[in-house]
């Protein structure tokens, strides 16, 4: 029997036999993303590819959202700061910084001036570092916000504030409110998918976690060894019939219980044991770029020579999953925290994950996926305009925490292309026009989904939670197309 | 599952509720329920009809809150509702016409209307007319229900019904009729004893255990199996399980570095207390203030670990006093859901919109929690006590001989006579060569001590001894007097350590560098106002933790807050800094000042300055009264002995000889460790402030302890400390108590809580499916002297719980969850039940209990995807088999097999765990190794324990593997189903076509059994490894 038979006939056991008809509605709901009471059956209840239906008409149906965790430095990628070079050694006026706390060093250190020279690219002009040549040739697909902030200095809680809305473990990430609110088109595969490349994530699990809402919305992490996802492979020795025969036991035996109890749950978990079985036979397919043409793996520079980057796989995989209809891809790279030496590390990072960017954005272009993918490129915060050196930790020419100002971009779905907003002084300090909270970002992003940031909203514990807090927040509408 | 219920208020009195209703993943399932409510007819109810509607709709801007309060009216207090608003009121009770209220939210003018078009807010007209109808009739304003605190219901006997065995019973029954339904039969032996066996110790019976109960003609069978159950040791396990879930447990500190901890001494404490049925008052008592118990025990202050559990950031770089707040809030958060049912979380910004916590109310309850240091505390079991008496005797009686190992000299007297005289020797000339370069040092003794935040004390011994709060920069100054006579040439800093201090001293260090690590930045020091110059400086020890600075002697006078010394990796010890001045200065005030600066905390914990006026002074590992002793000129008898005792430890003659003390000393056993609170000294009290919208850097007036208004009768005294607050906690002052745990418990047996919005009893709440049910519970579990046993027990014993819980069409149809408990509970047991299960069924559990976390198998990519690819380093033996209780819990990478059946990351109290039915749980069964493994231990076990039954056929084989994991017996159905599998695969095996040695996993050719044996062992693996995949095999019914 081939998969395609074995398919078939899958789907004809799943979606004939159905003594009491739950477990149409149950596999609709299991494979859109799990319960919700915003989920909708068509008639028949059998639609799994079905989305829930949104606020407004989406203008994206699924995020690619590459977060560089770590903060990269504004100042050395899109926040040319000219007078920072004049100043370079000199303090910051104590009026400017005020009262500010810093993670490492103390607010009178001297200013360090850009390590990059900018160029600007494209029609739209936008001013970037020669650290990020390939992003430069995209220039006109992007929209450049310089004028985002945050509430917190440290990883952990802002990289949990940026995913979750909240600085502390345990609220839903964006991820899995995406998935409660408006399902997913993915038919084997999660509504939710996390991939990471580089050193450790300071947020967390929690990042990826369904918080408060039912757990089937939490994010699911592709492994970086061993199965992409758990336990994917078959037990040693059993091939793919004997897991066949044992998942057709499993089944009948299921179904004689259901005869004697009526517990629909028992039919929810027969489904879930053959959308298992489906996961297990479609992932590799998934995992397999050996279709991929190698122009496209060239691209986005996958391997050079025997060097792998993982990143660049991670970017590929993020199209292929995007493809498959998965709702939210969260692509995790780490390694911008750079406390000593921001040169090289901007250096370092853009080698790796420049180019990558780039394909993306012109891979799902010539797919004519662009239109309906948002991409999105930010870190937890910025780095200070001020140079941290610490002879007790070895550090020297790096930049702190910086909470206050920093970048990100934006493509496709919903973004207007080829723009350029916020401003911040000439310090690179403060925000000075048109300040955008991490909160209004969220917004933006659920607002391009075609979701009211104010209505997605779930009742716990007696209160109204929703992912952009209880303050007044609002989509960036300088952004929208 | 998710319930959105919305009433229809209809004229003829009855309440219709349209249940939308939302099993996991069944989508949506409409059907309408037809209840009378009794007692309502006609009147409008406050609590259950009005409160809800002003609360959702009014309060937001005239509740509590009187940030937000509009037009200075409130609606949530009949005093403010009533208030003269300049000839007029919101509300006139008994005139609705003449109420303001109702002419504006019935006004055609939208600039009168209410709620304003602006807060997007809107009345349908039911709730106009009902709350048009409340006033009419006088407009009451009844006390939340759960404010109320509850008093003993009637029992509603129900006729002569037969089926009711116990009060429970009649109040559900009554409900029962009341929706024209009946109670399920009482389930079959088998079902009631598996049930049993999973509700109050967590594991299955064995086929064994089950047969006994079954075939056991008392009819007190099921009365005593309950009492032996009950007295189980396993069922503290079972339901600490659920208590550890409240109380946030997990070895690991949470946030980015997440570095285990140890804490599982109070886990064990709470396995102990529960099994011993501790009264839930003093269990409530012992672990919010256990330590100020007059005498506390050793255990009583393990109990404090409870909230201890908040996690603690130890990321480089953050302020530790906003994460101490937000632990703060995380505490007062998790008092309020374990204790009080309410969210007290939205309080921390602003005053509460619906419930009656103000602002203050808030930071008042934190206030009582707020006043503990965090100690870790050293935990010696008996053996380990023994054990490190032992050594430290054989170490004193080996310092005591080292006399008698001094090599003697050559010579013709007896050799002890020749010994002696070669040390006395030896010590003189020691004692000639020390003295021209020892210092005498004095030790100078402050006459005044400030610092930024933390106290320090002076000791006898004239150090001085740091506690309360510290910080990452962290300044001492101190002053002393000076002998004008005796100038300064050179000052010494020890270095000490203290048992209270984090690893034993001297820093006090906790989070991210060393624990016990110190760092002094700059040592500044001032004679008579004049700066005093440094010219050069020892140390006997430096080296820095995290990074790569060096941690010379001179970094703490060259004005560098960067650079300085840290004995890091010497914790424990005495170190020593000398300072030596420039030039020689008399004076008569000395005053210095000790920076401790790095990107964690790295504060000084005890330490001890010295001055001398001689030259060229030097950091010795020598103690300074020894040096000290050395530089004066007369010995008297005592001080000629601790020199001699200095010598004895320092002889070259003698390094063999004491190689055996430090081999002695390496062996002195390692106490555990665990986390408590611990009341802060009455001089040195932590202060709490109201926090502007909750930011811990807006901390505005000072708020004094107490608990909400709310729960405060005019004439009663608030309790103003922890151990008051924890007595308040379990006394009649606090409505909600008995009817939150008792409502706990019925959720661990029944799936729902007489509430189901759990954790929540507020004013937004939904009502309880049987309010007077909860409210006999609840004061009989408080009569019954707050023991959790026999609450379990009253559950357990009734006809309710004994239900059948097959879900007929008509049940399905009317209740399918069960909220009017018309059958018995089915649903899917917690995650650590689903592996104990299967390790109980596979013969592998280990029996073992208690101590550290241990480590089953799992791939290394589920802790590699944590910070810092943390390794999981797999348990061997049978810790490898131990109870999921005391598996390791990683907040930040919790057991993968636990997480995707929805257990806890332990970063947050949980009250209610989510219950999903997901393909990942399908694959965790199907393909986790670890399940694997049992389920070839389970086929094994079955063949094993099937061996010697007479003409033994597969069916007994199969009729095993499938009891052990369901209790019943196969039915013949079933049993066809699973023979026809074992039949294929054994086949296909035979073939060649799968492995034995591969399922089996091992190497066939150094076994003994044939081919035929292995492939049939194989094929029961098979057998097995499906079985445990049933929905059965996991789910309680």
């Amino acid at each position: 029997m081939n998969i395609e038979q074995l398919r078939l006939l899958t789907r004809r056991h799943f979606f004939g036999d159905c003594r009491i008809g739950l477990g149409k509605i149950a596999l609709a709901s299991m494979l859109a993303g799990g319960s919700s009471s915003r989920a909708k059956t068509t008639s028949g209840g059998v639609n799994p590819i079905a989305p829930k239906p949104t606020d407004f008409a989406p203008r994206a149906k699924r995020v690619i959202y590459l977060f560089m965790a770590g903060a990269p430095s504004q100042l050395e990628l899109f926040d040319y700061k000219p007078k920072l070079a004049e100043l370079e050694g000199k303090p910051i006026p104590p009026s400017v910084v005020k009262g500010q706390r810093y993670a490492f060093i103390q607010p009178d250190a001297a200013v360090l001036g850009p390590r990059y020279k900018f160029q600007k690219h494209g029609q739209s002009g936008a001013e970037l570092s020669e650290m990020l040549p390939h992003l430069s040739k995209v220039a006109d697909d992007i929209a450049i916000v310089k004028s985002v902030r945050t509430d917190l200095f440290n990883h952990s809680p802002a990289q949990l504030f940026v995913n979750t809305g909240f600085s502390i473990p345990g609220r839903p990430s964006m991820g899995s409110w995406l998935s409660y609110g408006i399902g997913s088109e993915a038919n084997d595969l999660p509504a939710f998918v996390v991939l990471k490349s580089g050193g450790s994530l300071s947020g967390g699990a929690a990042m990826w976690d369904s918080g408060f809402l039912p757990s089937t919305h939490q994010g699911v992490p592709f492994r970086e060894s061993g199965d992409p996802i758990l336990h994917l492979s078959n037990p040693r020795g059993f091939d793919r019939r004997a897991q066949r025969d044992s998942l057709d036991l499993i089944r009948q035996m299921n179904e004689k219980r259901l005869g004697v109890v009526g517990d629909p749950e028992i039919e929810t978990r027969i489904n879930a044991y053959e959308m298992a079985y489906r996961m297990q036979t479609r992932a590799p397919e998934l995992m397999d770029f050996s279709k991929e043409s190698k122009s496209t793996l060239d691209m986005y520079g996958v391997s050079n020579g025997k060097k792998k980057n993982a990143f660049a796989s991670n970017c590929l995989l993020a199209r292929r999953l995007a493809e498959r209809g998965v709702r939210f891809i969260q692509v995790y790279h780490s390694g911008w925290d750079a406390h000593s030496n921001v040169a090289g590390n901007v250096k370092n990072q853009c080698g790796t994950t420049d180019k990558p960017c780039a394909a993306l954005i012109q891979d799902l272009k010539q797919r004519g996926m662009l239109d309906d993918t948002l991409i999105v490129w930010g870190g937890e915060f910025g780095r200070t305009p001020m140079v941290e050196a610490s002879a007790a930790l070895g550090r020297s020419q790096g930049r702190d925490h910086h909470p206050q100002a920093f970048s990100m971009w934006f493509a496709g779905g919903g973004i207007k292309p080829g723009i350029t907003i916020g401003r911040t002084d000439e310090l690179g300090f403060h925000v000075v026009e048109r300040p955008v909270h991490v909160h209004d970002v969220q917004a933006t992003i659920l607002h391009c989904l075609g979701m009211d940031h104010e209505h997605l909203a779930f009742r716990f514990r007696g209160l109204d939670f929703r992912l952009t807090g209880v303050e007044e927040h609002h989509p960036v509408k300088e952004l929208l197309a | 599952m998710l319930f959105v219920i919305a009433s229809i208020y209809i004229r003829w009195g009855k309440l219709v509720t349209i249940v939308v209703m939302h099993i996991h993943h069944l989508g949506l399932l409409i059907f309408l329920l037809l209840a009378n409510w009794s007692g309502a007819a006609d009147k409008v109810d406050f609590n259950r009809e009005v409160r809800p509607i002003l609360a959702a709709k009014c309060f937001a801007c005239h509740g509590p809150d009187e940030k937000s309060r509009e037009a200075k009216l409130r609606l949530d207090t009949h005093d403010g509702a009533t208030r003269d608003l300049g000839g007029y009121a919101a509300i006139v009770p008994g005139d609705a016409d003449d109420s303001e209220l109702v002419l504006r939210i019935f006004s055609d003018d939208r600039t009168d209307r209410m709620p304003p078009a602006k807060s997007k807010k809107t009345l349908t007209e039911k709730e106009k007319q009902t709350l048009k109808q409340w006033i009419a009739e006088g407009a009451s304003y009844d006390r939340h229900w759960a404010f109320v605190p509850p008093k003993g219901p009637a029992v509603p006997i129900a006729g002569n019904d037969q089926w009711p065995r116990h009060p429970i019973d009649h109040f559900v029954l009554a409900r029962l009729r009341r929706a024209n339904l009946k109670p399920s039969p009482e389930a079959d032996r088998y079902t009631l004893v598996r049930r049993l066996y999973l509700d109050l110790i967590g594991l299955p019976p064995t086929p064994e255990e089950a047969d006994a109960f079954v075939n056991d003609k008392d009819p007190k069978a099921y009365e005593k199996l309950v009492d032996q159950l009950l007295a189980s040791k396993h069922y503290g396990e079972r339901w600490a399980r659920l208590w550890l879930d409240l109380g946030r447990y997990s070895d690991t500190n949470g946030y980015e570095k997440d570095r285990a901890r140890s804490i599982w001494p109070y886990r064990d404490w709470v396995i102990r207390a529960l099994n011993a049925d501790m009264p839930f008052d003093q269990f409530t008592i012992e672990q919010i203030a256990g330590d100020m118990l007059p005498n506390a025990t050793f255990d009583q202050r393990v109990a404090t670990g409870f909230h201890r559990n908040t996690m603690l950031n130890e990321e480089g770089g953050i302020d530790p006093l906003e994460y101490r707040y937000y632990a703060m809030a995380d505490r007062v958060a998790t008092t309020g859901t374990v204790w009080l049912g309410l969210t007290t979380g939205c309080a921390q910004c602003h005053s509460h919109k619906y419930d009656p916590i103000s602002h203050t109310d808030y930071y008042s309850l934190m206030a009582l929690l707020n006043n503990a240091d965090e100690p870790d505390m050293r935990v010696w079991d008996d053996a380990t006590l023994k054990k490190r008496g032992e050594v430290e005797k054989r170490i004193a009686e080996l310092e005591g001989d080292l006399p008698n190992q001094f090599p003697p000299a050559k010579g013709k007297a007896a050799k002890p006579i020749q010994r002696k005289r070669h040390l006395e020797k030896k010590f003189d000339a020691w004692l000639a060569k020390e003295r021209p370069t020892a210092i005498a040092w004095d030790t100078l003794t402050p006459d005044h001590m400030e610092t930024n935040l933390p106290k320090l004390e002076l000791l006898d011994d004239s150090s001085i001894f740091s506690s309360g709060d510290v910080t990452k920069r962290d300044v001492f100054r101190l002053k002393f007097t000076l002998d004008p006579a005796k100038p300064l040439a050179a000052l010494s800093l020890e270095v000490l350590p203290d048992e209270r201090l984090p690893a034993g001293g001297p820093g006090r260090c906790y989070y991210e560098g060393r624990r016990g690590d110190f760092f002094l930045s700059e040592f500044i020091a001032t004679i008579d106002g004049k700066p005093v110059k440094f010219a050069d400086a020892s140390h006997t020890f430096g080296k820095i933790s995290i990074g790569s600075g060096k941690a010379h002697a001179k970094n703490v006078f060259d004005g560098k807050g960067s650079t300085g010394w840290s004995a890091s990796g010497r914790e424990g010890q005495r170190n020593q800094l000398v300072l030596n001045l420039a030039d020689k200065v008399s004076g008569r005030e000395l005053e210095i000042e000790m920076i401790f600066e790095r990107h964690f905390v790295a504060s000084l914990g005890r330490f001890r300055i010295s001055a001398t006026s001689m030259p060229g002074a030097k950091a010795q590992v020598m103690p300074i009264d020894v040096q000290t002793s050395l530089a004066g000129k007369d010995a008297n008898a005592a001080i000629r002995d601790r020199l001699l005792k200095h010598f004895l430890s320092v002889a070259p003659e003698l390094k063999t000889a004491r190689t055996k003390i430090e081999q002695a000393r390496k062996q002195i056993p390692k106490p555990s460790n665990t986390l408590v609170m611990l009341e802060r000294p009455r001089d040195n009290p932590r202060k709490t402030h109201r926090h502007h919208r909750g930011e811990y850097l807006s901390a505005k007036e000072e708020v004094s302890p107490g608990v909400p208004d709310i729960f405060r009768p005019p004439s009663k005294k608030t309790p103003g400390n922890r151990l008051e607050f924890a007595r308040w906690l379990v006394s009649d002052g606090n409505p909600l108590v008995g009817r939150v745990t008792v409502n706990r418990a019925w959720r661990a047996f029944f799936g729902h809580g007489l509430m189901r919005t759990s954790g929540d009893f507020g004013t937004q709440s939904d009502p309880p499916t049987h309010p007077q049910l909860l409210d006999w519970l609840a004061v009989e579990f408080v009569e019954q002297g707050w023991s959790l046993k026999k609450l379990h027990r009253m559950i357990v014993m009734s006809a309710t719980y004994r239900q059948r819980s097959t879900l007929t069409a008509d049940l399905l149809k009317d209740d399918p969850s069960n909220r009017l408990l018309a059958r018995g509970p089915r649903f899917r047991v917690d995650a650590e039940m689903v592996r104990d299960m299967m390790l109980k069924a596979s013969g592998l559990l280990s029996a073992k209990m208690y101590g550290a976390g241990v480590y089953p198998p799992q791939p290394a990519s589920v802790t590699g995807l944590a910070y810092g690819n943390t390794k999981w380093n797999v348990s061997k033996g049978e810790d490898r088999y131990r109870r999921s209780i005391y598996t390791f819990s990683k907040r930040t990478a919790p057991f993968a097999a636990f997480t995707v059946f929805n257990g806890p990351t332990g970063e947050s109290c949980v009250a209610r765990r989510d219950r999903s039915n997901s393909p990942l749980q399908s694959l965790t069964l199907l393909n986790d190794e670890m399940y694997v493994e049992l389920a070839r231990a389970l086929a094994r076990e079955a063949e094993r324990r099937t061996s010697n039954v007479e003409h033994r056929t597969s069916k007994d084989v199969a009729t095993l593997i499938f009891r052990r994991l369901m209790t019943r017996s196969p039915s013949s159905d079933e049993l066809v189903l699973m023979m026809n599998y074992q039949k294929t695969q054994f086949e296909r095996l035979q073939k060649g076509e799968l492995k034995a040695s591969d399922i089996l996993v091992l190497d066939v050719r150094r076994s003994k059994l044939d081919v035929r044996s292995l492939n049939e062992s194989a094929s029961w693996i098979m057998v097995a490894r499906a079985l445990m995949n049933l929905d059965e095999a996991i789910t309680k019914q």
